[in-house]
């Protein structure tokens, strides 16, 4: 289609350098869906952050119980950080797998994925229970109100992502390495990595800085 | 699970008969008014045998217009509900002078809280958000947004909020904490009934259904523009979108996060803010008004965007200072988030504190300063046309300086601590929330009612809706400043103070004349649907627009546009829709494509339906209900992930076909009238 | 056509996508991402127990430790860089830190001070239970 001469150069070049660059158009669907789900992620860190500045007002409201250094097992948190680490590799691994259609490593890769992000929900169930147990449960202190809501908010999110994660593989098994599914599986990585990144903010922020306190 | 502390055996959890008020007759007959008339509605349905098409092409469509009407539906009509909670507050407040007015305090307090509510989330917001979901993709020149079945999800959310707030209404109560439930009067030991549960479990449903519409939008904005179309190239609507949309995302998550420390505080017995075990109540004000006052530019951005389309149309000038207005926009957006600490000066941050968030608050009105005078100079030397949709415009230029520099007066700290929580405060956000929000959306609904189906609204009847309303607004909220000004707090269900009184009784009447308005408006929209023939536009381009949603037919096909537009023209405005325009006229049939469009889904409206058993079933702690909610939600997901085919392709004779027979019409108007 | 050359960019790339690269170059690149990571991990978790070091260094460290490793987590695994085809995602991503600071500064910020002012509250009416 050619174009007839335009009125004025007002907007797209305000420094007349000659040089127009055109938006190309709509993007392709990978990145739209990708991007969206980012904005998504962002949000979800913004969520994050509430929780966190809420376990900074409150850490110090211990109301006569425990307060961090007495319950924090710091071998706990480093196999569960441990874990989570190595699980954000083998999802990378998988979606490497499923880029280039690899059914045998992306199966192995989500299975161990799966199997590491269960552990870390396991060893932080346990320590959990114990803390109830013991009658240190969310209700004793506002200290342990904002440290329950905090780690467990991780905690449903990553229980979450094992379930997204069943799905995809159940997806993958079904259909295949569909188009739209390599789309999912793109932002079901995304969500795991951002895991992994709140989760170097709480084990910094709650059990590290905690324990010294 | 939450059962822990809930021991009731029942299978209905806290619901009995005592839930319904069968001695207030006020909440009874109003629930049964309500439920008659949806009943009746969907009698009618049934019985003309709607009910397919209803289905087929409304409930189920993913087509952003039909969302967008759908969304501005739905604050059409909450704006009824919450205008009838305002009219028997004023009469309540005009009676209520040594002696306790026709309303019980405890039905006041809920009748406060649930306007403030309504208002603002069930009204403002899917107004604003019905707007942009309307116009924007046609504005950029695309065919849909970017999640099209997420954008459904997204409506069927808010609507199921809307619905738990009526729901309260028969069955059980509403919270009487106000608009946003500040503890520790909202923890369970001060509101053990059911009030705030209905109240936060609305908001949380429906705030996911708002995040959804925001992500969408951005995603829209940033990702899908048609070709040539340069950020700067974009109409204004489009940019205080997208910085609306990004406070939307950015904001919103900060209210779910309160929202679920004050549910677990009264569900699961944590301590975020109740008074014991160290928990924090002022650490709620401060949460909820780092939301709250991104909140109040999520709902004035788009505004200022619908009034920068308006002016420059009705003025037929291009926009006057468009990159200050751009960068003043984005201004907003980022200062908005410096500001919140302004809604609590008076809780004793201290000196530092409230010096730097009153000199936060006094600089954004400089970006919004810059917008008014842009609007200004854009109107001097244009050739005005005095249409509704720039009668509102001009009516909120006026009303919403008022409302700004009452603004600026409240964000100085030592003043505040004089007007705080009174009926100053009360006539400011009005002033701001009326003027600038609501007076935007109806000049949006006026200017793009055409768009969206197809023919104009009567003109007399609009002038006459926009006099009265504007009128009654200042008759109703001026007196406000002054009874504010002599002590007057809010929130009083009654008063023995004499020299208020005047000033409650013209309130009174300002209320009387803003439902004439009301009135006014609903009979426009009915003389319009009975002339439509006469009022049918059959151009596309009623006002002589700007902007690409007037390059297309109205109503637009489902594909907007049978051509994408190619923008190339460097006038970002009128030229580029001219240019569409022709390009659009010129093309002859053979050039057609195939079109691929997203194919309608249930998804939205039974992830509602289940959502709205969870959310009832959580306010009255039926936990078997809960889970049942919970798997369904869940197996619709699942079975969403699972369809195989999300598209559907219309042929390109199809397409064809369409697009001819709107050609033919405008073509034979434009040789008629000769010329574009 | 007016006297400007119209040029035509590329799109951006998807958040998370790599620039085209082989899959050995992808896997070394989440190699060297978990391997530096576990580092990083380590240093922390060694500096918060040991006495070694000057004690009021110890939470700057931990926050500096783990700001580095969050940015080893954007580079490494979602491949946030600073190319041209990502400033999208790089501006998104700025806009809600900015965010996350303003809302988390300012309640720390805000709160701290709401504290001071008040009389001690355990003193004036002791609510302890
Ligand atoms: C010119 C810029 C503005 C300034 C400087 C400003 C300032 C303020 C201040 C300081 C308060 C708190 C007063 C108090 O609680 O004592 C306030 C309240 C409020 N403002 Fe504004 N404002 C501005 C614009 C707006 C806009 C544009 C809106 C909405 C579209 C708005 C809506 C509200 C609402 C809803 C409240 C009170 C809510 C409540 O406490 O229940 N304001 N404003
Ligand atoms: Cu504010």
């Amino acid at each position: 289609m050619s174009m007839t001469a335009t009125a004025g150069h007002a907007h797209a070049d305000p420094h007349h350098i000659g040089i127009v660059v055109e938006h190309p158009g709509p993007a392709p669907k990978r990145i739209v869906t990708a991007y969206g789900f980012w904005v998504f992620l962002l949000s979800d860190i913004v969520m994050f952050s509430c929780f966190f500045a809420a376990y900074a007002v409150l850490a110090g409201q211990t109301a006569g119980g425990p307060s961090g250094s007495e319950i924090f097992e710091q071998r706990n948190v480093a196999i569960e950080t441990v874990c989570l680490l190595l699980s954000s590799f083998t999802c990378g691994m998988a979606s490497i797998a499923a880029d280039t259609h690899n059914r045998l490593w992306f199966y192995l890769g989500m299975a161990v994925t799966c199997v590491l992000g269960l552990i870390f929900l396991a060893i932080e169930f346990n320590e959990f229970a114990g803390l109830v147990s013991r009658g240190y449960g969310p209700s004793r202190s506002a200290f342990l109100t904002a440290f329950f809501s905090l780690v467990g908010c991780h905690g449903l999110h990553v229980s979450a992502g094992v379930l997204w994660l069943l799905t995809m593989m159940a997806q993958v098994f079904a259909k295949g390495f569909r188009v739209d599914i390599l789309r999912r599986m793109m932002c079901f990585a995304l969500f795991w990595h951002a895991l992994d990144i709140i989760w170097v903010a709480v084990f910094s922020v709650v059990y590290l800085l905690g324990s010294g306190a | 699970m939450p059962a822990v502390r809930t021991v009731e055996p029942m299978m209905l959890g806290k619901l009995d008969w005592s839930a319904i008020p069968f001695d207030q007759p006020i909440p009874l007959i109003a629930g049964a008014v309500v439920l008659v008339g949806i009943l009746g509605v969907l009698a009618w349905v049934v019985l003309r045998g709607h009910l397919p098409y209803l289905w087929d092409e409304w409930i189920t469509s993913v087509d952003h217009k039909r969302i967008g009407v759908m969304y501005i539906l739905l604050a059409s009509v909450m704006l009824l509900r919450g205008g009838s909670d305002a009219i028997m507050m004023r009469i309540q407040q005009a009676v209520a002078y040594q002696s306790q007015g026709y309303l019980p305090p405890e039905h006041y307090n809920q009748i406060f809280s649930a306007h403030g509510t309504i208002m603002i989330f069930f009204v403002a917001m899917p107004f604003v958000i019905g707007l942009m979901n309307l116009v924007v993709p046609l504005q950029l020149g695309v065919r849909d947004v970017a999640f099209p079945t997420l954008n459904s999800v997204g409506f069927w959310l808010t609507a199921t909020g809307a619905l738990l707030v009526n729901i309260s209404l028969v069955v059980g109560e509403f919270a009487r904490t106000g608009w946003l439930a500040f503890p520790p009067l909202s923890e369970l030991s001060y509101s053990p009934g059911v009030g705030v549960d209905y109240y936060a479990w609305s908001l949380q449903i429906s705030g996911v259904g708002t995040l959804v519409a925001g992500i969408n939008l951005v995603t829209t904005v940033l990702k899908l523009r048609t070709r040539g179309m340069n950020y700067l190239r974009m109409p204004m609507f489009c940019w205080t979108t997208l910085a609306s949309n990004l406070l939307i995302v950015a904001a919103f998550p900060i209210l779910t996060a309160t929202l679920a420390m004050l549910l677990l505080d009264r569900y699961l017995g944590f301590h975020f803010f109740t008074n014991e075990a160290g928990g924090n109540v002022m650490m709620f004000m401060n949460l909820i008004w780092a939301w709250g006052h991104p909140e109040v530019y999520i709902l004035v951005l788009p505004a200022f965007g619908i009034f920068s389309e308006v002016v420059s149309t009705f003025s037929g000038k291009a926009l006057f200072g468009y990159r200050s207005m751009v960068l003043a926009t984005m201004a907003i957006c980022i200062i908005s988030f410096m500001v919140w600490l302004h809604h609590f000066f008076t809780m004793g941050a201290g000196p530092d504190v409230n010096a730097i968030f009153g000199i936060a608050s006094m600089i954004i009105a400089v970006p919004t300063g810059v917008k008014i005078y842009n609007w200004l100079f854009t109107m001097y030397g244009g050739r005005i046309r005095f249409a509704t949709p720039m009668l509102w415009a001009v009516g909120f230029m006026v009303t919403f300086i008022i409302g700004g520099l009452t603004g600026v007066l409240v964000a100085v700290p030592p003043a505040d601590f004089m007007l705080h929580n009174s009926m100053f405060l009360v006539a400011h956000f009005h002033n701001v929330i009326i003027g600038g929000v609501l007076f935007g959306a109806f000049a949006g609904f006026e200017y793009w009612f055409p768009k969206a189906f197809g023919f104009r609204l009567d003109e007399r009847w609009g002038k006459m809706a926009f006099w009265f309303t504007f009128l009654g607004f200042y008759v109703t909220f001026l007196p406000l400043y002054v009874a504010g000004m002599l002590g007057m707090t809010r929130r009083l269900q009654h008063y023995d103070v004499a020299a208020w009184r005047p000033w409650m009784l013209v309130a009174a009447v300002g209320m009387a004349v803003l439902t004439i308005g009301v009135i006014c408006q609903i009979t426009q929209l009915v003389v319009s649907i009975r002339n439509r023939e006469a009022l049918r536009d059959r151009t596309g381009d009623p006002w002589d627009g700007r902007s690409l949603e007037w390059a297309t037919s109205s109503p637009p096909p489902v594909f907007n546009f049978a051509f994408s537009p190619d923008v190339r023209g460097e006038d970002a405005y009128w030229d580029m829709k001219a240019l569409a325009r022709k390009q659009s006229l010129e093309h002859e049939g053979p050039e057609y494509h195939d079109i691929e469009m997203p194919r309608n889904s249930p998804t939205g409206f039974v992830c509602a339906f289940f959502a709205s058993i969870m959310g009832f079933a959580l306010i009255w702690h039926i936990w078997w209900m809960v889970i049942l909610g919970g798997i369904g939600a869940f197996a619709t997901f699942v079975v969403f992930a699972w369809r195989d085919h999300d598209e559907y392709v219309i042929p390109a004779a199809e397409v064809a076909r369409i697009d001819g027979i709107n050609l033919e019409e405008r073509r034979s108007l434009v040789s008629m009238a000769g010329g574009v | 056509m007016s006297d400007q050359t119209h040029m035509h960019v590329e799109h951006d790339i998807a958040p998370g996508d790599e620039e085209q690269h082989s899959v050995g170059a992808r896997i070394l690149g989440y190699v060297v991402g978990l391997a530096l990571a576990l580092l990083l991990t380590a240093t922390s978790f060694f500096i918060a127990g040991t006495d070694l070091v000057w004690q009021p260094s110890i939470p700057v460290a931990l926050i500096v430790l783990a700001i580095a490793q969050m940015g080893v987590h954007l580079v490494f695994f979602l491949h946030i860089t600073t190319g041209p085809d990502n400033t999208n995602n790089v501006l998104a991503l700025a806009f809600g830190l900015l965010v996350v600071f303003l809302v988390v500064g300012g309640t720390v910020w805000i709160m701290a001070h709401l504290n001071q002012n008040m009389p001690p509250m355990d003193q004036i009416m002791p609510m302890r239970n």
